[in-house]
């Protein structure tokens, strides 16, 4: 038994060095990778645009105080990517009579998380995606990658996120453009699986509120697939099946404003299945690969599409922080607009 | 005062024409184009293959979103009168082009002529139209290249073995692309094996009997090494479960043809021709990608449509879709 345990485990680690130690022949980074336009060393991508002018002329954004969440829950069973998994675990221990701790009877508990990392409302780094072995601002990753972590392009590495943020209206674009195509598993309106939004209707978004976007802007787009989302675990299958998301085009659109990140309520932000039935998350690929820009997916956006709505105004006051989890591709994230 | 305002009045008339052709020019014209789907009759397969006509349609919807194109679908049902109906209204609804998926040759000859004298074009897929370009399957090329796969395997893993190869499947299916895969079969089979003639073992397009058919063979072929090579990858299942029964796997390989949904899937859903399942023995399944004949087609379709010169016959380009390709061929992205 002993025996068949250790041959086991040996077998386990052969498939794994066959499966990752042969993975890619060092590529051509240069020729696959765009350079960063923040310089050869740079590792943090848009987040060199937050600046202290940007964050201060953000700071004017606060004007009521009012804190709307922008990220959901955090809870088993909500959908989840492939092979993705989370289990909380509480630990209670002395809570069990006669377990208590000194003559003032103290207890406590903790949770033990098992979970990856891009789950839930999600920030992608630099880390997350590349092109064979070639990662943002042409690393070739490879040389950066231990069991456990990144030597390089890590999130400890990240700025501060503290920035404006506009939410862009997406169900009413389609609204008001007749093209809204709803999924008839929403609630409330939503666009479609598959619909493509393009960079007309961004900017038909932001002409609805009087935005023009700013360098180290944040953006979020509200396509109303989130309403799947918060029907966990019963629409998590065609929550995960397709989505709603920004093309090709949008996405270069929003990389010329040089834009911070660009957040949705759907599982990747771009659409799915992709324009091109042979390309494999493509605005992945062009937002962070190419442009360091960050994707925030699976954010709330309904409470300030809804906030936008009814006082015609789409901007806000960021707030976003990142652990600085060393060596990291990814982390779930607590994301508020202060109004 | 008057010539002031003149001056003015055609200073706005010019910068609004300016703005006019600057829109003008950044919105293409767009078309309307019709496609009659040979047959979306649930659960019918298209040409002898496992993919339905809602999975070419679907691909059209996919393909089309990005493209200056508001679609019409018709589903002509397999039927030749249908077809002929929906080729009417498509003329009468003025369409653009028309993209024509038919399997009758006298009707298509007959839609070629209808469109012809309404000056309205036409591709064909898969079956002629007189006058039409076609984009059709190569189903010869298509076999060739699974009966190579089969006789490069058997070269080089078993070299010194007695060898057997069968074609199964509905090999009595009377329409041509079905005959033109068994040619191609034979002819890969033979250029790596010239001494091998494959049998062919009829299934009548039942998969449970595919299964049947081949254990009786198998049972016949003890001491040799099996070359199977299947019609359809509904056939190619049901081989590997009749080949694991018999206890066969160390003598058989299959290749496929069609490499549809039910044998390669997203990166969760572990399906037969999968990375993590590279020691199977079905090696792969040739590609015909009938779900992305509108990626495809529809750039053909545009092409026709702003004037330009298209060949004659566009043919799908077919490769093996194997463990090692099949999410470069397919990305996955339905994680479900």
């Amino acid at each position: 038994m002993k025996h068949g345990a250790i041959i086991g485990i040996a077998f386990s680690a052969l498939a794994l060095f066959g499966t990752f130690g042969t993975a890619h022949a060092q590529a051509d980074c240069k020729t696959l990778v765009k350079p960063s336009p923040f310089g050869p060393d740079d590792q943090i991508g848009a987040t060199n645009r937050i600046t202290p002018a940007v964050t201060k002329a953000a700071a004017a954004e606060i004007q009521s105080g009012a804190v709307i969440s922008m990220a959901n829950n955090l809870v088993d069973g909500v959908p989840l990517f492939g092979t993705r998994f989370t289990k909380t675990v509480l630990t209670s221990a002395t809570l069990v009579p006669g377990a208590e701790l000194g003559k003032n009877r103290l207890t406590f508990m903790e949770d033990t998380y098992l979970s990856q990392s891009h789950v839930g409302t999600h920030i992608d780094g630099m880390g997350h995606i590349g092109i064979l072995d070639c990662y943002y601002n042409q690393t070739p990753i490879g040389k950066f990658v231990t069991q456990n972590y990144l030597k390089k392009l890590g999130l400890e590495n990240l700025k501060s996120f503290a920035t404006r943020g506009v939410i862009i209206d997406m169900v009413k674009v389609f609204q008001d453009a007749g093209k809204l195509k709803t999924n008839p598993a929403c609630q409330t309106p939503c666009l479609d699986g598959g619909t493509v939004i393009s960079e007309a209707d961004i900017q038909a978004g932001l002409k609805m509120y009087n935005v023009t976007l700013r360098e180290g802007d944040a953006v979020f787009i509200h396509t109303g697939w989130g309403d799947l989302f918060k029907q966990f675990p019963a629409q998590n299958a065609n929550y995960n099946k397709a989505e709603p998301g920004i093309g090709k085009a949008a996405a270069a659109w929003l990389a010329a404003q040089k834009v911070v990140l660009v957040g949705t309520d759907t599982w990747a932000v771009e659409v799915i299945p992709s324009e091109d039935a042979m390309e494999a998350f493509p605005v992945h690929v062009f937002l962070l690969t190419d442009n360091g820009i960050h994707i925030i997916e699976n954010v709330r956006t309904d409470l300030i599409a809804a906030e936008a709505a009814s006082s015609k105004r789409a901007t806000f006051f960021l707030s976003m922080t990142v652990p600085k989890a060393v060596g990291t591709t990814g982390t779930f994230v607590n994301i508020e607009a202060i109004r | 005062m008057t010539a002031l305002l003149m001056k003015r009045r055609h200073f706005l008339l010019a910068t609004l024409a300016v703005i006019s052709s600057k829109r003008l020019a950044a919105e293409p014209r767009r078309f309307r184009v019709a496609f009659a789907n040979l047959n979306e009759e649930p659960g019918t397969r298209i040409d002898g293959l496992g993919f339905t006509g809602a999975d070419i349609r679907r691909s059209f919807e996919l393909a089309s979103r990005s493209q200056p194109l508001d679609m019409i679908y018709y589903d002509n049902g397999g039927d030749a009168e249908k077809a002929l109906g929906n080729a009417r209204d498509a003329i009468s609804s003025k369409v653009d082009l028309l993209i024509e998926y038919n399997s009758d040759a006298k009707a298509n000859a007959e839609i070629g002529r209808q469109l012809k004298t309404a000056g309205i074009p036409v591709l064909a897929v898969n079956y002629s139209i007189p006058g039409a370009p076609l984009y059709a399957a190569d189903n010869v090329a298509a076999g060739r290249i699974a009966g190579q796969a089969l006789g490069k395997f058997a070269k080089e893993n078993w070299p010194d073995q007695t060898l057997v190869a069968a074609i199964l499947g509905d090999v009595s299916d009377p329409g041509a692309a079905v005959t033109a895969r068994i040619q191609g079969l034979t002819e890969g089979l033979r250029q790596e094996l010239p001494d091998l003639s494959p049998v062919q073992l009829d299934s009548a397009g039942h998969a449970v009997r595919a299964g049947g058919v081949l254990a009786k063979f198998l049972a016949a072929q003890t001491r040799r090494k099996i070359l199977v090579a299947t019609l359809d990858d509904a056939s190619a299942l049901a081989a590997k479960s009749a080949v694991e029964t018999a206890g066969r796997t160390s003598d058989c390989v299959i290749v496929s043809q069609g490499a549809d949904r039910s044998i390669h899937g997203g990166a969760s859903e572990k399906k037969e021709i999968d990375p993590a399942n590279r020691g199977s023995i079905i090696l792969g399944s040739v590609g015909y990608f009938f779900d992305r004949y509108g990626y495809e087609i529809l750039p053909i379709a545009l092409r026709m449509l702003r004037g330009e010169q298209v060949p004659p016959q566009t043919s799908t380009k077919h490769v093996l879709i194997s463990a090692k390709n099949v999410f470069v061929e397919y990305p996955p992205f339905d994680m479900n």
